[in-house]
């Protein structure tokens, strides 16, 4: 008895802790924790850190498989100057933003109204379910090349429906702005899903109560909606703004399997437009450049959405 | 303001009948509780007078306009509900004034009306902050005073104090009690808790099963009870029944061990007729207390104590007489222990007595 007493008895009160002064049992935890962490760390390192740190260094080298022999000379700020003067850059970008304030918007309206569908009390659920979700499992090319064939011009659905209403038929895919509406069509059809999966769930968490006491307050349906559904789904709408703004400024396979950036480079994305510097024209110099500003832009704007949540308290959940 | 009456309403969920046929006529300003087990249908009653829940048969009628068919909005009632269903992402205020607002107040009178209920309510000093930012009891406050700006016809409460700790209750209750009396609305009540029932009603209406078991007083429930449900469901401890019978000439009550009480002369006429038949005794715990009769009527028998639970006030006595068990109220300084065997006296003249076979009271 005695001995464990004593043996205990230094360690019994925690005295504030005194950096120097780690006993050893708080050593072990914290070496242990370090060694237990160390995995998920390298993990990290790995895939994530040093991937960015050599695009952000392969940007300020001359680095073009086509010309080896030049080896890869650091060139400075060399390539980003030549992104500020390139008319096809500032093109891509353009047409990225026009996917932007197009697509976000539209599949978050969409999204919402497939939301408010799926919500409804069915009495089967999974059908409407699986129709949700199907959409949003289909990888984005195939996606890509159904729409493509929709929007053919001599045996696309899209031509047959307006020839059968006498309606003439449109060159969806070779004309700059109908080819443009074609893709966005595309994108918001293929992305509205996810944006409803995500507002269904904010719309689950919605206390039935709210509705009844609403009912009784002498609220109508529509009443209910602006007054009760949209700003307690707000959180989510921003949830789904973020994640839907950052795929959209990545548009890639969709508008490449339907148009390939065509008619000329009138569709072309800032993703398409990196894709094929440093694929088609091996240039990953300039490539890295325009990634890294790419980078920039995405991470700019979801800072801006965080920023906007951060600051109103009912954004956050309760 | 305006009277309720419920005529003969049935409610079926699919093929599943909740509600049987209640009738139940509730006067212009006077504060009814429907009180009930879980699943007796008090809350389905309540939904179908607030017009969330359809009515499957029968009729509702608020003042003197049928209801069955108007929308929650058309009938002019407010409703306090168990989670309060304050919306959580505005204040105080517009939590209040919402109702008003969606009926198109003007914005002036709204601000007097929100005012007023703050003052009354005491949350004046809350009106900016969010549902989220309030304590219980003060959430509580909030989904009354958005009940009471709109000043309807009838409120209706839906169990709103269960979210509540026992001391806040007590106080929220009395809070309750003065508003009726302030307002003189007529209000529906909804509990599990027959200690709110007891103290808040003017009637109360006890409900099993879809059914209404009886409708009346708090003073009568308590001591006229229709059944023997309504007679060990109403009162803390709950009354004693022990199954009984009733001699040929009805002076005797037997026990099922053969122990025989007397019967006070004055009960013996509406008793005899249930002679031979299977009865229960019923016998309120403050009817069983230590020591000798005293007063004409009662029984001196011998008892076992078997648990004792002090509550200051009085001690709560678990005793075995005539091999039942029975609840008895002590004085506190009446020093038992269990294990020892007491004398006690029933108040015989104070007995309930029931069908054995329905639960119905055989008549007083």
């Amino acid at each position: 008895m005695s001995t464990i007493e004593s043996t205990l008895a230094p360690v019994a009160p925690p005295k504030a802790r005194a950096k120097p002064g780690l006993s050893p049992i708080d050593r072990d935890e914290r070496r242990l924790g370090f060694a237990l962490l160390a995995p998920a760390f390298l993990l990290l390192f790995g895939v994530v850190v040093y991937p960015i740190v050599d695009l952000v260094v392969t940007s300020f080298q001359l680095n073009n498989l086509a010309q080896p022999w030049m080896g890869t000379p650091f060139v400075g700020l060399e390539n980003y100057g030549r992104a500020m003067s390139d008319d096809r850059f500032w093109e891509a970008t353009f047409h990225t933003g026009l996917y932007v304030l197009v697509t976000v918007p539209g599949a978050v309206v969409v999204g919402l109204g497939l939301a408010l569908l799926a919500n409804q009390p069915f009495r089967v659920k999974w059908p409407v379910r699986l129709g949700l979700l199907l959409p949003w499992a289909l990888p984005l090319v195939f996606a890509g090349l159904i729409f493509r064939w929709f929007f053919e011009y001599t045996q696309g659905l899209v031509n047959n429906a307006l020839l059968m209403v006498g309606l003439p038929a449109q060159a969806w895919l070779t004309d700059p702005t109908l080819a443009f509406i074609a893709i966005c069509i595309a994108i918001v059809w293929k992305t509205s899903s996810f944006v409803a999966l995500v507002l269904l769930a904010g719309l689950q968490t919605i206390p039935r109560s709210l509705y009844e006491a609403a009912e009784i307050d002498g609220a109508g349906k529509l009443a209910q909606f602006w007054e009760i559904t949209l700003p307690m789904l707000r959180p989510a709408i921003v949830v789904a703004l973020i994640f839907r703004t950052i795929t959209a400024i990545q548009t890639f396979d969709i508008p490449f399997a339907m148009t390939n950036g065509g008619p000329g480079n009138s569709t072309e994305t800032l993703a398409m437009y990196i894709h094929k510097t440093t694929i088609d024209f091996l240039d990953l110099g300039y490539g890295s450049a325009l990634a890294v500003l790419m980078f920039i832009v995405s991470a700019i704007l979801t800072a801006g959405y965080l920023r906007y949540t951060r600051r109103d308290p009912s954004a956050r959940g309760h | 303001m305006a009277g309720i009456a419920i005529r003969h309403v049935e409610k079926s969920f699919g093929r599943a009948q909740v509600i049987h046929g209640i009738d139940l006529e509730v006067r212009d300003g006077e504060l009814v509780v429907l009180v009930g087990p879980s699943g007796c249908g008090k809350s389905t009653l309540l939904r179908m007078i607030a017009g969330l829940e359809g009515v499957t048969g029968g009729e509702i009628a608020i003042g003197d306009t049928v209801v069955n068919d108007l929308p929650p909005r058309a009938r002019d009632i407010a409703m306090v509900f168990q989670d309060y269903a304050l919306y959580p992402h505005k204040s105080v205020y517009d939590n209040m004034a919402f109702g008003l607002r969606m009926r198109g107040s003007p914005k002036a009178e709204i601000d007097t009306r929100v005012n007023e209920a703050a003052e009354i309510l005491q949350i004046g000093h809350l009106l900016d902050r969010r549902p989220g930012q309030l304590s219980g009891g003060q959430r509580q406050r909030v989904a009354m005073g958005r009940a009471i700006v709109r000043r309807p016809k009838v409120f209706l409460f839906d169990e709103p104090l269960s979210n509540l700790d026992a001391q806040l209750r007590g106080e929220v209750r009395v809070e309750i009690k003065k508003l009726h009396q302030r307002f003189g609305t007529t209000i529906v009540y909804v509990t599990h808790d027959q200690v709110e029932a007891m103290t808040l009603a003017d009637r109360i209406a006890v409900l099993r099963g879809g059914r209404l078991e009886q409708f009346a007083t708090p003073y009568d429930i308590y001591n006229r009870p229709a059944s023997r449900f309504v007679a060990s469901f109403m009162g803390s401890p709950p009354m004693t029944v022990v199954p009984a019978a009733i001699s040929a000439d009805g002076h005797h009550i037997a026990l099922q061990d053969g122990t025989s009480l007397p019967i006070p002369e004055a009960r013996r006429p509406t008793v005899q007729a249930a002679s031979g038949r299977p009865v229960a005794l019923g016998l309120r715990p403050e009817h069983v207390r230590p020591g000798e009769a005293r007063d004409a009527g009662d029984v001196a028998v011998d008892a076992r104590v078997e648990v004792i639970e002090p509550l200051g006030s009085e001690t709560l006595t678990w005793l075995t007489i005539g091999g039942r068990s029975m609840t008895g109220r002590f004085p506190p300084e009446q020093a038992v222990q269990p294990g020892q065997t007491v004398r006690v006296t029933l108040a015989m003249s104070r007995m309930h007595l029931f069908d054995g076979e329905t639960g119905a009271a055989i008549a007083a």
